[in-house]
């Protein structure tokens, strides 16, 4: 182990200490580092690869893990290497940087050790520089992540641009050339501008994807559309719950009631939070099972029993589309019991009396049959969230996005959350430990917001620039200004695909699928397929096949993460920042080109180039860094990344605890707002009436308690889990060894109901709603209500190597998005969240 | 090395049924999908709705003291090492009789077209002996650990104990 061949940076101490929040001196620290890096090799920062042979790179890859594990953390009988390990693993396979994309393409959640052999991707662990999973050291990862290299792999990579040949979804299509399907985007883009204008242009936005966010957004502003169709399946809609309740003084920054100091908190209350699914190397749940294991109580509020529920103090498993009614109990009982902190209420919120007063019927014993939860559970939960303290509450999107009272159920809880006295105190919400300053400091792309086109209309009444011209508001207009929605307006994912059957306001006519299926991502394909079918022009890109290309004029074919070198991260943590970036893997599969690439040539030919470096991302990428003093060569070169230690000796400090002024100085009289006077009275996002001051439980549309008609021809209720670990939404269904674990469409079910039905543990059956009918197996399980039945959306990816199929999107198939309510007028009206419950009948198949 | 007799331990109260060790063992050791699993994650619910109790146990080759499938392996396949006492075959021995997935009391040999497969700790894949096995690097929860039996009853020792609820299973296995 030699240490020369360390590639970690060694920390300069005149540097980093007198360094202080600047990025001058970040940058020397940086630059300096570098020839300390250099040891034996005798590399030099500009030209590293002069110096540092491929070789010596893999050899100091192997050693760090070493390092990384003699550190500590780790675990307490993870072992170093030994010397004979390292060189093993040196002298098989050579070892490459990469960000593991199973999470959604270009994401950095988890930085990965690639380990090849003669160029073919066989393995994959955590880096552990990269400090992945809130553990210095760790080398971590999901079972997504470990299943990885079958995403490169895939046998259904789309490999060619090709184009449409037979009618929309007929799925005919002829291969073409890159050049050829540019110019015929390029002249139709240019033709619609010219003839429908700009905003006839949207782009689809699925789960936040890094490249739609930046140089997707700064097309569309230098474009000069406004339509960033965003999916409203996000945490962006209990972001904005929660900042026109609690504060917070941007749509990103809003106040949070989750604690972040879970070692001081004495109740954690999940709700609809599923990290065991969806970010399960993220940090959480290790640190909450760290935290319970010392005493910390939790109770999760979920329909289904997942496998942190089942860990919980309290289980409290609320029937689906209900969480708002039982919300609103919660706190009524906590309001009326005076469980609440009367100095807080006095002084920091607004309209407590009004809310008490509209509270008062909405006991336990109303939710109680609306929700399945016993008055007794309700009352008991209640207790526990007025009286134990700190008190955090985690609002998932499981409660956040997909009931259409969601605005009002995050509401509620933040309500709670304040009145309890939990803001601001440690322990509690909105109470986040600062981190010291980063250490490397990095420029992110300008979105150019300035360069959308400002209307008559924006400029009278005060919104940002674009909000005029959306297709469908995702949050009313009046309330889509710069301060709000930092990233730029939006329009909501299905209502603004409506516009092209409706014509309403006017039809939107060149959409862009890039990594996102509309068939699956949101309410009902069969409209959504007729809104493709009837699109002027439907453009895709992606890596592999979805059901969604039938309807594609162009389609084209995307690299994964792992065939690029595009992207870096920073993460700035306790012990020092950390940068990295992805290292090509393999040469880009038969003509796939990286999304990042596609979109700067697209500017460019579109003669937007001057905005765009030119076409070269190279460019773009440099920009990016310049603040760092890291060059491009140097931060690729370094392969598993760069380490700047922090020896200021500045550690994390605790904010300053209750400065409420501060907390709500962006609320309406700098309070709470128990009687939301930033929302209520105002237009909703329709347009169509106003927004309540005070809560309102509406449900879905079908439901057992407010459609009973309904109820008695479809008396059981469905939803659908928002994630699940061994897939990426309805992505990577395919890959072998996940679909493995869930070889054909699933659907949980008491078995007691099952059997009620002669339906067997495994049986495919039949689910039928007012809305249309899907197949599914039946999968036995306890912990789930015995009216309740809960699935999982998109399947339509086939897994040649098990030799299973895909199943369609529409009737007769496995989409259970087919099965839901779909009319906008029944999306929440402030933040568009559409609700993904109904009623439905079963029989065996 | 030392004689030292190397055990795996689930700390059941922290799997979360992630799959990742599972994962991880088949991809570090090159097991196709759909064919063998070394390491399984074992779910146990019991009682109804809504009191239910759950326990996830990941499962693999517990590398016994006295291991009962080499014990009835007539082509002396299975052996167990001296110095970790890692329960190792030889696949050119085997002959496929399956002898030892019926003596193993946890029905862990498996079987491919070279023979019985199990878990050998990774030293097929080129992990030393007393090494890490990528099952237990993998695990984001800390609940899959690797050791010697002493300092695994150590660890037990340590730890709260939760009772699980199914008596003919222990709360965390320890060979």
């Amino acid at each position: 182990m030699k240490k020369q061949e360390n590639i970690t940076r060694e920390p300069v101490v005149d540097g980093v200490a007198a360094s202080g929040t600047s990025n001058a001196s970040t940058a020397s620290t940086a630059s300096n580092a570098s020839s300390a890096s250099s040891g034996s090799s005798g590399s030099d920062a500009s030209n590293p690869e002069s110096g540092l042979s491929r070789r010596t790179f893999v050899k100091g890859a192997s050693v760090l893990g070493a390092l990384a594990a003699l550190g500590g953390g780790v675990g307490l009988f993870t072992r170093a290497a030994t010397t004979q390990e390292a060189l093993a693993a040196e002298d098989d396979f050579e070892v490459r940087h990469a960000f593991c994309q199973m999470c959604g393409p270009a994401r950095v959640h988890c930085s990965t050790h690639c380990y090849l052999k003669e160029g073919r991707w066989l393995h994959v662990e955590g880096n552990p520089l990269a400090g992945n999973n809130a553990s210095p050291g760790s080398k971590t990862l999901c079972g997504k992540g470990q299943s990885a290299m079958q995403v490169l792999y895939s046998p259904s990579r789309i490999l060619y641009p090709s184009k449409r040949v037979g009618n929309k979804g007929e799925g005919k299509f002829e291969r073409i050339t890159w050049d050829e399907a540019m110019d015929i985007i390029v002249t139709t883009l240019k033709e619609q501008k010219e003839k429908y204008g700009a905003h006839s242009y949207g782009v689809l936005s699925p789960q936040f994807y890094s490249v739609l966010g930046t140089l997707g957004r700064r097309f569309l502003n230098v474009h000069g559309s406004p339509n960033y169709l965003h999916s409203g399946i996000c945490n962006s809609q209990r972001f904005f719950s929660r900042q026109v309740t609690i504060g917070g003084s941007t749509h990103d920054k809003a106040n949070g009631t989750d604690s972040t100091q879970l070692d001081k908190t004495k109740l954690l209350v999940l709700w609809g939070y599923n990290t065991e699914n969806s970010a399960i190397n993220q940090g959480n749940p290790k640190t909450r099972l760290d935290a319970m294991e010392k005493g910390l109580k939790v109770i999760d509020v979920r329909p289904m029993m997942d496998a942190m529920a089942s860990k919980a103090d309290v289980w409290v498993p609320v029937r689906p589309g209900t969480d708002t009614a039982l919300v609103m109990s919660i706190l009524q009982v906590i309001i009326n019991e005076e469980l609440y902190d009367k100095d807080f209420v006095e002084n920091w919120c607004l309209g407590f009396d009004k809310l008490a007063e509209h509270m008062r019927d909405f006991t336990p014993e109303w939710a109680s049959p609306i929700t399945g939860i016993p008055e007794e559970q309700i009352y008991e939960v209640a207790r526990m969230m007025g009286t134990v303290k700190p008190m955090g509450i985690n609002i998932g999107n499981g409660v956040g996005d997909q009931h259409n009272d969601s605005h009002w159920g995050v509401a509620c809880m933040c309500l709670i959350s304040a009145i309890t006295g939990n803001l601001g105190i440690a322990g509690g919400g909105s109470a986040n430990m600062i981190m010291p300053p980063s250490l490397i400091k990095t420029k992110p792309i300008d979105l150019l917001p300035e360069r959308l086109p400002q209307s008559q209309e924006d400029v009278e009444n005060g919104w940002m620039a674009g909000v005029g011209n959306l297709v469908a508001p995702e949050t009313p207009r009046w309330f889509q200004r710069a301060e709000t929605q930092e990233s730029g307006p939006t329009s909501a994912y299905f209502k603004g695909l409506m516009s092209v059957l409706t014509g309403e306001p006017y039809p939107l006519r060149f959409v862009f699928g890039q990594s996102s299926n509309p068939l699956s991502a949101t309410r009902q394909p069969k409209k959504v397929a007729k809104a493709l079918q009837g699109l002027d022009f439907y453009l895709v890109m992606d890596t592999q096949w979805n059901s969604s290309c039938i309807y594609a004029d162009v389609i084209l074919p995307a690299c994964t993460n792992y065939e690029t070198s595009q992207q870096f991260a920073v993460r700035n943590k306790a012990n020092g920042t950390w940068i990295g970036m992805n290292q090509q893997i393999a040469e880009p599969l038969g003509e796939s080109r990286s999304d990042w690439d596609f979109y700067v040539d697209l500017a460019n030919r579109m003669g937007y180039g001057a905005d765009f470096w030119h076409g070269d991302m190279e460019e773009c990428l440099r920009e990016q860094l310049e603040p760092s003093g890291i060059s491009l060569e140097e931060l690729r070169a370094s392969n598993e990344g760069i380490f700047i230690e922090r020896t200021d000796g500045s550690k994390p400090q605790e904010p300053e605890y209750q400065n409420y002024a501060e907390l709500f100085k962006d609320l309406p009289e700098g309070k709470v707002q128990c009687f939301n006077e930033w929302i209520g009275g105002q237009l909703n996002n329709l347009g169509t009436g106003t927004l309540a001051y005070l809560p309102e439980y509406k449900g879905p549309a079908e439901n057992l308690s407010t459609t009973p008609d309904i109820a008695k021809e479809y008396p059981l209720v469905i939803t659908d889990v928002h994630a699940y670990r061994l897939c990426n939404h309805g992505y990577y269904v395919g890959v072998p060894y996940l679909r493995e674990y869930q070889p054909y469409p699933w659907v949980k079910i008491n078995p007691a109901t099952a059997k009620s039905y002669g339906i067997g543990d495994g049986d495919w059956m039949r689910i039928v709603s007012p809305h249309g009918q899907i197949q599914m197996t039946a999968k036995y399980f306890e912990g789930i209500a015995p009216n309740v039945l809960m699935t999982r959306r998109g399947w339509w990816e086939s897994c040649e190597e098990l030799g299973l199929p895909g199943y369609t999107g529409f009737d007769d198939g496995s989409e259970v998005n087919v099965l839901y309510d779909s009319n906008p007028e029944n999306f929440d009206l402030f933040n568009s969240a559409m609700s993904k419950q109904t009623l439905v009948k079963i029989s065996k198949l | 090395m030392s004689n030292q007799q190397y055990g795996f331990y689930t700390d059941t109260s922290r799997c979360i049924t992630c799959m990742a060790c599972a994962i991880a063992c088949k991809q570090w050791n090159g097991i196709k999908a759909g064919t063998v699993a070394r390491r399984k994650v074992h779910t146990i619910d019991t009682g109804t709705f809504p009191n239910v109790t759950r326990t996830f146990i990941s499962m693999n080759c517990m590398h016994c003291s006295q291991p009962a499938c080499a014990l009835v392996c007539p082509a002396g396949a299975i052996s167990k090492r001296e110095e970790d006492g890692i329960v190792v075959v030889d696949k050119d021995r085997c002959i496929g009789c399956k002898y030892c997935f019926f003596a193993c009391p946890f029905g862990i040999p498996q079987y491919n077209e070279d023979g019985m497969d199990k878990c050998d700790c990774c030293l097929g894949n080129g992990v030393p002996s007393g090494g890490t096995p990528h099952c237990i690097t993998a695990c984001p929860t800390g609940a899959l650990k690797y050791g010697t039996t002493s300092e695994l009853s150590e660890l037990v020792a340590e730890k709260t104990v939760r009772f699980i609820g199914v008596e003919s299973l222990p709360s965390s296995v320890v060979t």
